[in-house]
């Protein structure tokens, strides 16, 4: 009975271990795919790092007040960017901030809409970068087959050829002048 | 009748000889392209970096930016204009691609440094699919000095210089060298190169190496 407890246990430890590193990872595709939300990015990060956030709740142009005291970062403008329709803006993470998570806000302006998202703050900053290794797979060859169009246009032009050719031989046994 | 084709034929017999001579040229030259086996283009040895210690050598970039996601890549030397999706990594831990029915489309990856920030941000896309060419057909032909442009999402536009362009087989695939952390905002921009057959298709790597030398 204490063993299967101290199994299970240690399957919790491990299931909420992968959770927490799978979770940076793809915090920010989830919040980017819905418009209602707030996307922070990179969503882990680091004390004193810069954080950029977008949303597109606030439609067209629209901007918003963002709202990142709860990192210790102060209040900052989200302005209308140049992608799709979304606001941006940015702040930094204070230094001195602890690890933990903090919900970001942004309220829009004019419609008083509020959207959120989460930041984690971390110590480790490179806790994030799992680096790629070996070769990418980026073509199949299908640049260096035949090109069919190319080819029947190369038999037509030799079919045209031959033609022109026969009738000047034609005419040449006929003995007409050449 | 014969004497008339007598006038009139020296001037339509030569149009007819003409013809014929362009269309045999013409004939050939399209049948020798379009059944030939076209390599897209690899860089040439005077392309690589310089030597060993050459990455050493000159350290200065802009000023990093701000990580930002990227949205578009531009390389106007190539003629890459394309969008930017995000890749994660297959099971083997090597970098994924992005869709290949899609052959304007490049990616970058997205767990690891944004273009423009301090750091290795990675892009690759495809060289070619089952159609044809695809965005980064001409990447081997990108030479030293060349410009990439990566518009981020933030609204700024981080220019990168072109430092070295290799090509690497996959069997001896230098990861740190490509994938490895910088000290400056750098960029790797990756297509499939190398020799190709037709059981285990392309053989390696065309990669692109470049540093951050403005914003706007």
């Amino acid at each position: 009975m204490r063993r299967t407890a101290r199994l299970l246990t240690g399957t919790a430890l491990a299931v909420a271990t992968a959770g927490l590193l799978a979770a940076p990872a793809y915090a920010g595709e989830t919040a980017g795919t819905s418009t209602g939300s707030l996307e922070v990015y990179p969503s882990s990060v680091a004390p004193g790092s810069h954080v950029t956030v977008n949303t597109a709740a606030c439609g067209d142009g629209g901007t918003a007040a963002g709202d990142a005291t709860a990192v210790g970062a102060g209040r900052f403008t989200l302005a209308p960017s140049t992608h799709e329709r979304d606001a941006i803006g940015q702040f930094q993470v204070p230094p001195s901030a602890q690890p933990g998570t903090y919900e970001i806000v942004a309220t829009c302006d004019g419609t008083d809409r509020r959207v959120a998202g989460d930041l984690v703050v971390t110590l480790t900053p490179d806790a994030r970068q799992v680096v790629p290794r070996g070769s990418v797979k980026t073509g199949v060859g299908g640049a260096l087959g035949p090109d069919p169009v190319q080819t029947a246009a190369g038999v037509t032009a030799l079919a045209v050829a031959a033609a022109g050719g026969t009738w000047l031989l034609h005419r040449r046994a006929r003995g007409d002048d050449i | 009748m014969r004497r008339r084709f007598r006038r009139t034929g020296g001037p339509g017999n030569a149009a007819i000889a003409a013809v014929t001579v362009c269309a045999l040229c013409a004939g050939m030259w399209l049948l020798r392209d379009g059944t030939g086996t076209q390599a897209p283009p690899q860089p040439s040895a005077a392309q690589a970096h310089a030597g060993d210690d050459d990455r050493g050598a000159d350290r200065t970039s802009a000023p990093a930016l701000p990580p930002s996601p990227p949205d578009r890549i531009r390389i106007p030397a190539i003629g890459v204009d394309a969008p930017l999706t995000g890749l994660g990594l297959t099971r083997t831990g090597s970098l994924d691609a992005p869709p290949a029915d899609r052959e304007n489309l490049a990616g970058w990856y997205e767990a690891g440094t944004t273009p423009g920030e301090t750091g290795t941000a990675i892009v690759a896309g495809h060289v070619d699919n089952t159609d044809g060419p695809a965005v980064f057909y001409s990447l081997g032909a990108l030479r030293k000095g060349g410009t990439i442009e990566v518009d981020r999402r933030d609204g700024t536009v981080a220019v990168f210089t072109v430092d070295a362009v290799e090509v690497y087989d996959a069997e001896d695939f230098p990861d740190e060298k490509v994938y490895g952390a910088a000290p400056r905002p750098e960029l790797r921009v990756i297509t499939c190169g190398g020799g190709w057959s037709r059981t285990t298709g392309y053989q390696g790597n065309v990669v692109v190496y470049a540093h951050l030398t403005g914003s706007r």
